[in-house]
């Protein structure tokens, strides 16, 4: 009852009584910016494979196994904030095609099962055969039963599993674009908002989850070559960056012409919308999403990327450019899940919304929420290691055996 | 182990998938209903469940059978759409067993006039809403309004036609229900020269004291002074504002 009386204080205009309380809160913010990390480190990785970008090479498991560890979290936050989540295998059970949320249990086991499991299952099957054979007793176990123990390293298998990979990666790259431009198809066939309901929405999700996955996978990438003590490959920091920017191009311009779009249709909405930019959203929009997230990330990712500037300097721009873009695409997921309930449907009022520091909704599970994947990312980095020297010395190793056996 | 051409790993691959399929099958063979589908995306047998439940509700039609006095007067009042079982609650039992199951009977101050009067802003424009605090606080809101007909009290038009600010003012407060010549004695020719003939005030402690002293012959809830020792140089008026006392 406080929470509402200090909500009501702050209303403005003539909103109906059911639109006070925000119903979607941080946690569904969440939801779209986890599945948008997936979707982007999913095509950040077929870049290399499909397109065959040499230099993104040391990224490919990495980002692989980034994607999974965020799609593993992804359906947390939607499970938290509706409750009963002992429930939610029911999506899974009675599936149907009438709404757009029920698809959710489609894409999702499409994604996981199919695409990114498989993927990771045929890239790493030979080298952990491999390792398998010189673990000790647990992860040997560990290993067979994730390979279900297939042992066949046969140049023709082996050449198959190549063979599979790409073929995944050829369907996974529809795959993660379904993925997230079905969570931008969420919000943009909710008619009855004008905040929302664009069809350029899919788009504009699609390409701030490629930003933002290749701007997460720069960030991995630098801080666990740092802690492993080694040097980060500059060519592929340089080709992330240079993605990273051209990506963070087209999304910038995709936003500007879906803002001069709605400006130049100029609908019977445009006022409570200008009005709610210039005052509930104006620091989460024109401040953190537009100046701190992307107009900063881009001088700084284009002076580092195309100036002369000493490599570690470059290095510590790329870093900082990467994270101002996560706080950028954050902001983005703000700015259209709570924005696009800040007006009335009488389009005469605004309200506020709250944040809470504890209980489901709150900022500390959310903060959990995003560390989780991490942890579950250290853990796949332990049982799958995506570093080049992890496979490389065991092919030595088995070349020397070869060579001794001879 | 290989089939044919099929690679080894592709036919370990094609075994487990076939497991999680059966599993699938026979997980949803256990946990959906068995009337799941039969008339919607539903279990069917929901209906019935929902249809078994308990009646609480009575409905009005029935309330007004008997009780058709308060029917009557709630018919034609601003309340004529509020059902009788929002403020006196489920009387379905009551319907059905009237001289021992008593239906909530709401006299005191509280959330069954105030969950749609108390002041909100996303109210219409025109609907009362009042500020509980402020609106003559203590009072039950039946003491002054008749819940089966609400028309708010008012005041003489010939005088809030002019005095419109004090009339509000006073509408909110104990004294609402005096009709203003109780204490101003205006004269006939006041309407047409209203500062030439003014009204009089009461020039005399003793008038607010007629209900106000220790021994004035009024209801126990009016609040009592001593007139021989409370401020006994001055008038009750010019300490206490007449047309809203408790502020």
């Amino acid at each position: 009852m406080e929470r509402l009386e200090s909500a009501v204080e702050q209303i403005s205009g003539f909103i109906y009584p059911n639109e006070i309380e925000l119903h979607w809160g941080l946690l569904v913010v969440l939801y779209p910016y986890i599945t948008g990390l997936v979707a982007g480190a999913f095509i950040l990785a077929s870049l290399e494979k499909v397109f065959k970008v040499k230099e993104l090479e040391p990224t490919y498991r990495l980002a692989l196994l980034t994607a999974l560890a965020f799609l593993l979290v992804a359906p947390l936050p939607l499970l938290a904030h509706l409750g009963h989540p002992e429930r939610s295998f029911e999506i899974f059970l009675t599936p149907h095609f009438k709404s757009a949320m029920a698809m959710f249990g489609f894409v999702y086991a499409w994604y996981l099962m199919l695409v990114l499991l498989l993927e990771i299952w045929f890239d790493y099957r030979a080298d952990l055969v491999k390792w398998g054979r010189k673990a000790g007793r647990f992860k040997k176990f560990l290993y067979w039963v994730i390979t279900l123990g297939s042992r066949d390293l046969s140049p023709e298998a082996v050449e198959f599993d190549k063979k599979a990979v790409h073929t995944i990666t050829l369907i996974g790259i529809p795959s993660a674009f379904l993925l997230h431009g079905y969570v931008g198809f969420i919000f943009g066939s909710v008619k009855a908002n004008p905040w929302w309901s664009s069809v350029l929405m899919p788009i504009v999700f699609l390409f701030s989850a490629i930003v933002s996955g290749i701007s997460l996978v720069l960030l991995i990438y630098y801080v666990t070559t740092l802690f492993r003590r080694k040097q980060p490959e500059m060519a592929c920091l340089d080709k992330l960056a240079s993605f990273l920017l051209y990506a963070l191009i087209v999304d910038f311009s995709l936003e500007i012409l879906d803002f001069i779009h709605r400006l130049y249709e100029s609908e019977e909405s445009i006022g409570i919308l200008s009005e709610l930019i210039v005052s509930k959203l104006y620091l989460s929009l024109t401040i953190v999403q537009i100046l701190i997230g992307t107009i900063a990330p881009l001088l700084i990712l284009a002076y580092s990327r195309f100036s002369r500037l000493p490599t570690e300097l470059k290095r510590v721009a790329y870093f900082i450019g990467a994270l101002l873009v996560q706080v950028g695409i954050f902001g983005t997921r703000w700015n259209v899940v709570i924005g696009g309930q800040l007006f009335s449907k009488s389009l005469r009022g605004l309200t506020v919304y709250k944040l809470e520091l504890g209980g489901i909704e709150g900022l500390f599970t959310c903060i959990g929420l995003l560390i989780l994947p991490f942890v579950i990312l250290y853990i796949l980095i332990k049982v799958l290691p995506p570093w080049e020297e992890a496979s490389l010395a065991l092919s030595e190793d088995a070349a020397v055996s070869t060579a001794s056996a001879d | 182990m290989k089939i044919w051409r099929i690679p080894d790993q592709v036919i370990r691959l094609a075994v487990v998938l076939v497991a999680a399929v059966a599993v699938l099958v026979v997980v949803r063979g256990r946990f959906v209903p068995a009337s799941f589908g039969e008339t919607g995306h539903y279990r069917a047998d929901a209906v019935d469940v929902v249809a078994a439940q308990p009646i609480r509700y009575a409905g009005s039609q029935i309330c007004v059978e008997c009780h058709d006095g308060e029917g009557e007067a709630k018919s034609g009042s601003f309340h004529r759409t509020v059902s009788c079982e929002v403020c006196h609650g489920p009387a379905a039992a009551h319907a059905e067993d009237f001289e021992s199951q008593t239906p909530l009977i709401p006299r005191e101050r509280g959330a069954e006039c105030l969950s749609c009067h108390e002041y909100l802003s996303p109210r219409p424009t025109g609907f009362p809403q009042i500020i509980e605090r402020l609106h003559n606080p203590l009072q039950p809101c039946i003491g002054c309004h008749d819940p089966h007909d609400p028309t708010p009290p008012e005041v003489p038009e010939s005088c809030s036609a002019c005095h419109a600010q004090i009339a509000r003012t006073k509408a909110v407060s104990h004294h609402l229900t005096l009709e203003c010549e109780t204490c101003h004695d205006a004269q006939a020719e006041h309407r047409e020269e209203p500062r030439s003939f003014l009204p009089r005030k009461p020039t005399a402690r003793e008038f607010c004291g007629s209900c106000h002293s220790e021994s004035a012959d009024s209801p126990a809830d009016i609040p009592r002074v001593d007139l021989r020792d409370h401020g006994e140089r001055y008038l009750c008026w010019q300490c206490h504002y007449p047309h809203h006392p408790e502020s």
